[in-house]
């Protein structure tokens, strides 16, 4: 079908005044918003970091050295590799997939439950108070578990109360409050897909397989869980981008020796004052983040389009 | 000089490849009670959106009294369309749903409201107007769409099987409303069914379609009684048929040799059958009659047991089997002159060659 | 029996703990904005104090932040809401292959990274400022509340998309035609079918939109160059120094959201119940219009007369009193609510326990003096041990007598080892004993006990 005559057939059905708005409305976002700015920022990771004077001079030219840098180091280096940021990249995209791990495990009981046994009022009222906390602003939620894990916090006095430790545990130093804090972030986006999912599953199957003597947990692995996979992807999909793409939580709770690659792309715009660098950072982390859910769905077979409902 | 108020002129409809309504030619008259019946997916309702202005032709012309519609619109053309789900505005009360159609025509609130309550008096709803959609009972809202689609005065108002959602009971209440509308107000009414009992009672004339195309037009009675195809007779109300070889024409009587031996019916001119072609016979269960001593060896006599008797009240009907693989289906008025149970009884069943009609073969309609 | 009895006891505990996790934070919080010590902490408890409360509105950067929060929420709103619209309203008319493909391409704001998103929003209106001549700080372009707003609507939009798809998905096609057919223009169509249906689903990708635009962070803190938010002055407020004013900024927001989830879950009550109420009447009618049908009375006064007879039999209108009496309560106590955080915001003459605060402050200064003490003893005790070795290692004392030490930030903790020029305080390794006496040294320290 050709686009004009696609085009004739969607102003007629829509009106001029309706189909110009959708259409142009659609091509800013898409055009303005979402693809001219990724490949602004795309090309301007393979160029120099100059001073705006020499913009579009001879020097502005492209190069590779932005994503040379983030692997091998600078130039007068002795390591061969950039290990340190390396790592640190390594060490996000680990972290994300424990912390999604952890919310998977912490939300299928829940989803199944608000999704098969609590009905009516009851079931609403823990749906409500599920949502509740997210809107409560995000650096005050990272707040919250900075005074909890605290040294004088309350985990801290109350394990000493109890005799278990005498001296304070610096839960920041291990990362104990980061990871916390970062499961607890996105808690609710590993939830409601999960929940959705669940709550379209006709609950006779269940009852079917537990006539013919199923035990929970063969339940849940053969009827339950095979039904869900596409909620179960979405949600693991969200948490894990947030996960590795977040800021807030590490910047505030996040121990000393534990850097988020987020927090190296905001070095490089702010402090480094290389933005071509963070340009180049950025990319590194869409991309690996990209792949890595490609990757997860390709083996659970799962379409992108099944993705966020 | 009398103008057919919808004129179908060759319209054929096609989606892509498939050819949904093929070219389709029929007069509407002004003030005529006109029905499309058929099965599902038959094309009647891709006709009526032509009709309507929701989509064009492929080929072929509509025209509105004479003017064709041709580019023009839905919401130009001087026809309602009262849709298969009603299609009420939940959101408005009974009388904005009504006089939507006035609002966007710019008439102003008061007018509007008058117009309202007169149709409300109409459709028998008299001071309700300020309920909402939801609070009404299915016969209501029915009604309420009528009225909607009357407040703009369109010159035909189309029917998609408005009543199809409705209870039997009700369902045959309203068409005699439907009828008593229609003829207060005067206007061609284009009704879509696949409801034989609608459309026979409701309309002054019928056409039956199968697969995109027309089969047959013209009264109910003409239809039922006088089918002239293989189709019609099948698909418009019950209908025995023999299957066999056409070993003779004479006049208007066919003869037929087949499963039950010879069998005689009437010939159909307008789809005429050739001898040494294969045919069907076509006999209504109420034609058939036990034959008795008297006329045991007349012709169209059929030797079969009673099956099953189902007794409806003021009818029994009857399932013979005749032969092997021969079913008869019979009715007989409830008029004290049987016995009550004939289950299981040796019966010779016949027919006057005048109620039966031999057509061509052709595809029969499924149940 | 007894397996099933556990399993639910085990289901509850879980969920018990699972809201505990929710909420307990929230509380503990929430706890601290009322206790006058100065670090943000439940125990131990000093005083109750509410002098937290108007702080914030001394907070000049605060203010200031959540100024600019609610004009970028604004237009986020105007933004986001009619570009989700669009989004959702052409994916309905899409082919499916056409369909899916945009879909993606609409939806993957969500999983880009925000950062991402911020990162390439300053570059690309950088690069368009530079592209019309008007390079730097000249080009209006490149504008804090601008490119925040342009920033957050690109993910925000594909929310409120979702939004209106959902809600487009119950929207029966027919109800336009049927528009178009009784000779409503399609612009009429939209205006008068569409947008009404569309209502309550503009309402919340309105207020989702806030919300996502109000707290959002990783976009924003790229986005708005120089400027401030809200969400941004509160990171850096609590990146460097933490002080229970945040906290009572906590409990006004948990506050409003308990307040609008309150209001929000009344109304919906109220609807409900209206709703069912609705259905009864229609089914009334109908089992009276089945009556009349059955009995053979079609015709003209037929219905006419069911009309007064469905409204005899309508239900009771009792039930209609005691809705609006409940909600109308909600509503008033969402007020007082309101009003009460008003007061404390507004109010300088809170009560701030004064009195309570002195004793304590005495009581720790008798308790500085016994450790004090203790302390003289002790280190007179490892002297006289000590004679004969060397001078005294580093470590311990050191940092304990440094002044300066209570002021370092955690965020410099990884540099304590290279730098003992500013040896910070939530350094672990610093030895544990000397914590207490370190803190109790510091003259400063009433003021801000709490480096990390």
């Amino acid at each position: 079908m050709s686009l004009k005559r696609w085009m004739t057939g969607f102003m007629e059905k829509n009106g001029l005044l309706v189909g110009l708005y959708i259409l142009g409305a659609v091509t800013l976002w898409i055009v303005l918003m979402i693809v001219l700015p990724q490949l602004f920022m795309l090309d301007f990771s393979f160029r120099y970091n100059l001073p705006p004077a020499e913009i579009g001079g001879p020097k502005d030219v492209y190069t590779l050295s932005n994503y040379k840098y983030l692997i091998y180091g600078s130039a007068g280096s002795a390591a061969d590799y950039n290990w340190i940021d390396l790592s640190v990249f390594l060490q996000t995209i680990i972290a994300a997939v424990f912390v999604t791990l952890i919310d998977l495990a912490l939300c299928y009981p829940i989803a199944y439950y608000l999704a098969h046994t609590a009905k009516g009022a009851t079931g609403r009222l823990l749906i409500l108070s599920l949502i509740i906390p997210y809107w409560v602003n995000e650096i005050l939620r990272a707040f919250a578990f900075r005074i909890i894990f605290g040294a004088s916090g309350v985990i801290n006095n109350f394990l000493v109360y109890l005799g278990l430790i005498d001296q304070p545990i610096d839960f920041i130093r291990e990362d104990v409050a980061l990871y916390t804090g970062l499961s607890y972030a996105y808690i609710l986006l590993m939830i409601f897909p999960i929940y959705n999912a669940v709550e379209s599953l006709d609950r006779n199957q269940v009852e079917a397989a537990r006539d013919m003597g199923s035990g929970w947990l063969r339940i849940h692995w053969r009827i339950v869980i095979p039904f869900a996979k596409p909620g179960i992807a979405s949600g693991c999909t969200m948490v894990f981008m947030l996960t590795a793409g977040a800021l807030a939580a590490p910047q505030i709770l996040g121990g000393p020796s534990s850097l988020w690659f987020t927090q190296l792309i905001v070095q490089w715009f702010n402090t480094g004052g290389n933005w071509p660098r963070g340009s180049a950072y950025a990319i590194a982390l869409l991309i690996a983040c990209v792949a890595f859910v490609l990757f997860m769905m390709r083996v659970f077979k799962i379409r992108v389009g099944e993705i966020g409902r | 000089m009398s103008q057919a108020a919808v004129e179908l002129d060759s319209v054929t409809i096609k989606f892509g490849d498939f050819v949904a309504v093929r070219d389709v030619n029929i007069d509407i008259g002004d003030g005529e009670f006109f029905s499309f019946l058929g099965p599902s997916g038959c094309g009647k309702t891709t006709l009526l959106r032509a009709v309507s202005g929701f989509l064009e032709p492929t080929d072929g012309h509509v025209r509105i009294h004479g003017n064709d519609m041709a580019g023009i619109g839905p919401n130009v053309r001087p026809t309602a369309l009262i849709f298969q789900n009603l299609a009420l505005f939940p959101l408005m009360t009974v009388w904005e749903n009504i006089a939507f159609g006035l609002e966007v025509r710019g008439v102003g609130k008061r007018e509007r409201r008058d117009r309202a309550e007169e149709l409300l008096d109409l459709i028998a709803l008299p001071g309700q107007g300020d309920k909402m959609v939801s609070e009404l009972s299915g016969g209501q809202r029915q009604r309420v769409a009528i009225a909607r689609a009357l407040a703009v005065e369109p010159k035909v108002l189309l029917l998609d099987e408005p009543l199809s959602a409705l209870d039997l009971k009700l369902r045959q209440h309203m068409r005699t409303e439907l009828r008593a509308i229609q003829q207060r107000v005067g206007i061609t009414f284009i009704y879509i069914t696949h409801d034989q009992g609608e459309a026979l009672t409701m309309s002054d004339r019928i056409a039956v379609m199968s697969a995109g195309v027309v089969e047959q037009v013209g009264k109910g009675a003409d239809i039922y009684d006088r089918p002239d195809s293989a189709f019609v007779a099948s698909f418009v109300g019950e209908n025995n048929a023999f299957r066999g070889r056409v070993t003779q024409i004479s006049g208007d009587e066919v003869k037929l040799e087949g499963r039950q031996g010879q069998l005689v019916g009437r010939f159909n001119p307008d789809n005429p059958v050739r001898e040494g072609d294969e045919a069907y016979l076509f006999v209504r269960p109420e034609s058939f009659k036990f034959a008795d001593a008297a006329n045991a060896d007349a012709v169209n006599t059929i030797k079969a047991t009673v099956r099953e008797d189902e007794f409806e009240g003021s009818f029994h009907h009857l399932i013979l089997a005749a032969g092997e693989d021969d079913y008869v289906r019979m009715s007989l008025t409830n008029d004290g002159s049987h016995s009550s149970n004939l289950k299981g009884a040796e019966q010779s069943v016949r027919f006057e060659p005048a109620r039966g009609v031999v057509l061509p073969i052709g595809p029969l309609a499924t149940e | 029996m007894k397996s099933h009895h556990m399993m639910k006891l085990m289901i509850g505990f879980y969920i018990v703990l699972f809201f505990g996790y929710l909420f307990g934070p929230l509380i503990i919080m929430s706890i601290t904005a009322f206790n006058s010590s100065d670090f943000p902490r439940v125990s131990p408890w000093d005083c109750f104090t509410l002098e937290w409360f108007p702080e914030l509105r001394q907070d000049r950067f605060l203010v200031e932040g959540f100024q600019n929060s609610l004009v970028i929420g604004a237009g986020v709103i105007a933004l986001a809401v009619p570009i989700g619209l669009a989004g959702a309203l052409l994916l309905t008319q899409l082919g499916r292959r056409a369909r899916s493909g945009f879909y993606t391409l609409m939806i993957s704001p969500i999983l880009v990274p925000g950062v991402v998103l911020g990162i390439s929003t300053i570059i690309f209106w950088r690069r368009m400022g530079e592209m019309i001549g008007v390079p730097g700080e000249d080009n209006f372009l490149y504008e804090g509340i601008f490119m925040t707003i342009l920033g957050q609507s690109t993910f925000i939009s594909a929310f409120t998309m979702l939004v209106f798809v959902a809600r487009l998905q119950r929207f029966d096609p027919a109800q336009e035609e049927a528009a178009l057919d009784l000779g409503a223009t399609k612009p009429q169509a939209f205006r008068k079918v569409l947008l009404p249906f569309l209502k309550p689903a503009i309402g919340s990708a309105a207020v989702l939109a806030f919300l996502a635009s109000f707290e959002n962070y990783n976009t924003t803190v790229f986005t708005i160059l120089q400027d401030k938010t809200l969400t941004t002055v509160l990171a850096s407020k609590v990146r460097y120094g933490i002080d229970p004013s945040i906290s009572a900024l906590a409990v006004l927001i948990v506050s409003l959201t308990l307040v609008a989830a309150f209001v929000y879950e009344v109304l919906r009550r109220r609807e409900q119940k209206e709703a069912r109420e609705i259905e009864a009447r229609a089914r009334a009618a109908e089992r009276l219009e089945m009556q009349e049908v059955a009995q053979g009375e079609g015709g003209e006064d037929g219905p006419a007369r069911s009309a007064a007879e469905i409204r005899a039999e309508l239900p009771a209108a009792s039930g209609k009193g005691f809705t609006l009496q409940a909600h109308h309560l909600a509503i008033v106590l969402a007020l007082i609510a309101v009003a009460g955080i008003a007061k404390l915001m507004l109010t300088d003459d809170v009560y701030a326990a004064t009195a309570c605060k002195e004793e304590i402050r005495q009581e720790k200064l008798e308790r500085q003096q016994e450790l004090l003490e203790k302390q003289r003893q002790l280190m007179q005790e490892r002297q006289q041990q000590e004679q004969g070795e060397k001078a005294p290692r580093s470590g311990d004392y050191q940092s304990i007598f440094d002044p300066g030490n209570l002021q370092g930030d955690g965020e410099e903790g990884s540099d304590a080892e290279q730098a003992p020029e500013a040896p910070a305080t939530s350094d672990g390794q610093s030895s544990n004993d000397g914590k207490d006496y370190q803190s109790i040294f510091d003259p400063g320290n009433l003021q801000s006990e709490e480096g990390n």
